[in-house]
């Protein structure tokens, strides 16, 4: 691994050519020579400091891996408790860098009690101050629940994370797992949804974190000027209303292309997109449907997966962009017994509450429970757009028209039936499902030429007040 | 060795391989049709399809295999 100059943090355990040195992987993260510590070292094996992440002052501690396996004890918990209340204080985002093994089983229950000051603290913070936590080494027990309690978290390939390892998971239940199969980044990545963003190597990991940060930092306005270029955004999908596609294109001709989109969560829950990136420079929280996966259906998981996002979003005061392209909520057994209808209302809360600018556009589709959930006007939508030829309904005008017109199409002669079926789906769409019927009864504001879907989205979040939640942010 | 499998319950409509054929990332192996979408099953690694195994018209179920991709 190569170390990084490591001048720029001031540490009595000397210019350290250990990676696994806190002040190297601290100078990693900040600004150069922005470090200050919080106070001196103590030997609490969690280094804490100020400093800055692209010119806006954060808090940064960092568990020292190279005495006991960063294990944490309750002198370096309290650590992690006083970098937490000085971001409050500040009102800045903390960063946490995790290299532990858990708490220091030398220090008995008194580590355990520190821990769980440090849950406590990190509690409070929530939704009060941006937390964001890097997994670079093994983060288990104690420490694998830290950053769980944060509101992102970024895996680094070394990174593993559980409540328990393999050795106790074979002794108790016969399981037999390794680490990274058990707690990897791809095990939180795809199978647990612990993890936000998974890194290609440390030093990605710790540039995602700067990346991430900047979007709870930005405090730019949008720039609308540089939104008037048309951009076809149709053009990225397909041309029959029926196929599925890949929601990612779109998501990114609609954000500013330098403007470093991460997407969050992508390998979970795939069939919503959520994901933080800028629209003329200010900072937005992305939430799509994806029909590449389930259809673009919502399900138990992808509205818990959008509701925590919602929350997280709204607490820190980043508005919020709705694509909608969704056939509804996916059905099932598996599904009501997952708790669909639990995990639904999760997201329908979400939005509900919310009060940043939050702006729904419908591109093809949005039918029955889950356009509701979409960010809908009824939940509260900022604004609501739509583009030519959008089907707002309650179900699909074929689906519809088979139920509804049941017997005439059963009567109706063989040859005729599908012209009959045809016909009364498009006249079904007209009054029932058409666009014009969602703006005519006020559900959408206005259909909007794809071409200036940019300008027309910043515009209405830039008029609306600049407001955030006061909620934390539990991770739901 | 890539295992594709259904994410969802759904009807076979189209197959657009068959075994043998070699397939990039990226390739559309077959086309399901579910909830009035047509959503293709697209292959994630570059390789033969050593097994396929639905057929036009099958109804699947989430986790089922679709093919095996080697």
């Amino acid at each position: 691994m190569t170390v990084v100059s490591t001048g720029s943090v001031e540490s009595p355990a000397a210019p350290a050519a250990d990676p696994r040195d806190p002040a190297v992987r601290i100078a990693l993260l900040l600004d150069p020579d922005s470090a200050v510590p919080l106070d001196g070292a103590d030997g609490s094996g969690v280094t804490a400091v100020h400093g800055l992440v692209g010119g806006a002052p954060v808090v940064a501690y960092c568990t020292d891996a190279r005495t006991m396996g960063g294990a944490l004890g309750a002198a370096g918990a309290m650590r992690v408790v006083e970098a937490v209340e000085a971001a409050v204080r500040q009102g800045c985002p903390v960063i946490g860098l995790w290299h532990s093994g858990g708490a220091r089983l030398a220090d008995g229950v008194e580590s355990m009690d520190g821990v769980g000051r440090m849950f406590a603290a990190m509690t409070w913070a929530s939704g009060v101050v941006p937390q964001i936590s890097v997994i670079l080494g093994p983060a288990a027990g104690a420490a694998a629940y830290g950053p769980a309690l944060t509101d992102l978290v970024v895996m680094a390939p070394a990174g593993r994370v559980f409540v328990t390892g393999p050795d106790i998971v074979r002794s108790v239940t016969g399981e037999v797992i390794d680490m990274d199969g058990l707690g990897g980044p791809d095990a939180h990545a795809r199978r647990s949804g612990v993890t936000h963003v998974v890194a290609a190597d440390e030093q990605d990991a710790i540039r995602r974190a700067r990346l991430l940060t900047g979007f709870f930092t930005c405090r730019d306005a949008f720039d609308l000027a540089a939104l008037r270029e048309p951009r076809d955004l149709r053009a990225l999908l397909p041309e029959s209303p029926r196929r599925a596609y890949d929601v990612r294109p779109l998501v990114r001709g609609l954000l500013d292309a330098d403007g470093g989109f991460e997407e969050l969560q992508p390998r979970w829950a795939a069939n919503i997109l959520v994901g933080l990136g800028r629209l003329g420079g200010r900072s937005v929280g992305v939430l799509a449907n994806n029909p590449r996966h389930k259809g673009g259906c919502l399900d138990a998981l992808s509205a818990e997966k959008a509701a925590r996002f919602v929350r997280m979003c709204d607490a820190h005061g980043v508005p919020l962009v709705v694509l909608v392209d969704v056939p509804g909520y996916l059905p099932g057994v598996g599904q009501e017994w997952d708790g669909v209808v639990r995990r639904g209302a999760k997201l329908l809360h979400a939005f509900a509450e919310s009060v940043v600018p939050r702006v729904t556009l419908i591109t093809r589709k949005a039918y029955g429970g889950a356009y509701i959930a979409m960010n809908s006007r009824s939940l509260g939508a900022t604004a609501t757009f739509a583009w030519p030829g959008a089907e707002v309904a309650v179900m699909g005008a074929e689906s519809a028209v088979g139920v509804l017109h049941r017997k005439a199409l059963a009567a109706a002669p063989e040859e005729e039936r599908e012209g009959l079926r045809a016909r009364l789906a498009e006249e079904h769409r007209r009054v029932a499902g058409g666009v014009e019927r969602a703006v005519a009864i006020g559900v959408v504001d206005e259909v909007i030429a794809p071409e200036n879907t940019r300008l027309r989205i910043a515009e209405a979040l830039a008029r609306a007040p600049r407001t955030r939640g006061r909620h934390s942010n539990i991770p739901l | 060795m890539a295992e594709v499998r259904a994410e969802m319950v759904a009807n076979v409509w189209k197959v657009l391989v068959s075994e043998g054929d070699t397939v990039e990332d990226g390739d559309t192996l077959v086309i399901l049709e579910s909830m009035k979408m047509e959503i293709p099953v697209i292959a994630e690694d570059d390789g033969v399809v050593a097994q396929l195994k639905v057929a036009e018209g099958d109804v699947i179920q989430e986790g089922d295999l679709i093919a095996v991709i080697e």
